[in-house]
């Protein structure tokens, strides 16, 4: 059996290079069978996913997000994951929650947006240790005529 | 096609118009921020956001969308956001702030006169 292709890319967890990660998501969705709506979708949720390792996982010191985006013939596959402090994502607040702690409440809304706007979702987060978020958007099931 | 980010605020009329363009995220959102903050500590009861050139924006955006709006409320104010691109506003409506105490439009003349 032939491996999926799979793309994968590192960046410093500073957030000018956030914007990176979504042009090169944007690129491989593109490729695949998704809608503009579709792509704009992973695009957020693929964002956040980094935006919580660059605000969350190292402190503001200095470490790296891998990402790595697998095309499969029925899905794109993204991992984001991060070798930081690790998170116990219960504790992120509710999106639905205002008047909390802005940084709180910003987490608990990016995970919001990954949960919403993908087909599945995990995220293993390990004190210490770091965070990995796994997310699939399905491709859309082509109908014949 | 990226759009540069850009923020600037407009005092023509009685209400100030904050007109952003490009995409708003962990590393623009300062930016927003800093505008915003000197525009409601500036004591304006309205302001209005005008987000028409905006085709991106995440988390960190909508925070700080949320905390001025909070700012305004606790002041009698409101903050109106002009919002017309339909991703932008789905971002809106999932987050939920779009039934809290941010109201949007999707035209200029409505915003102002609201």
């Amino acid at each position: 059996m032939s491996q999926l292709p799979t793309v994968t890319i590192q960046i410093p967890a500073q957030s000018d290079f956030v914007g990176v990660v979504r042009l090169s998501v944007s690129g491989i969705a593109s490729r695949m069978n998704f809608s503009i709506d579709e792509i704009e979708d992973i695009k957020v949720a693929v964002s956040e996913a980094c935006t919580n390792a660059v605000q969350h996982a190292y402190g503001g010191g200095d470490g790296m997000i891998d990402v790595a985006m697998t095309l499969h013939s029925d899905k794109l596959e993204v991992l984001v994951k991060d070798s930081g402090k690790g998170f116990d994502p219960a504790n992120a607040v509710s999106a639905k929650q205002d008047g909390a702690n802005d940084a709180l409440f910003g987490l608990g809304l990016g995970l919001t947006f990954i949960r919403t706007l993908m087909d599945f979702s995990e995220i293993e987060s390990v004190p210490g240790q770091g965070t990995v978020v796994r997310m699939v958007k399905n491709t859309p099931v082509e109908t014949s005529a | 096609m990226v759009i540069e980010f850009s923020v600037a605020v407009e005092n023509a009329g009685v209400v100030p118009v904050v007109r952003v363009s490009g995409e708003i995220d962990v590393y623009t959102c300062p930016k927003l921020h800093k505008v915003l903050t000197e525009v409601v500590d500036s004591g304006q009861i309205k302001v209005v956001l005008d987000l028409q050139n905006v085709h991106y924006i995440d988390s960190t955006g909508l925070g700080t969308i949320a905390h001025s709006a909070r700012s305004l409320s606790k002041a009698d104010g409101q903050l109106n956001v002009i919002c017309s691109r339909p991703q932008v506003r789905k971002i809106f409506e999932i987050s939920g702030l779009s039934s809290k105490n941010i109201n949007l439009f999707e035209e200029e003349s409505k915003a102002l006169s609201a």
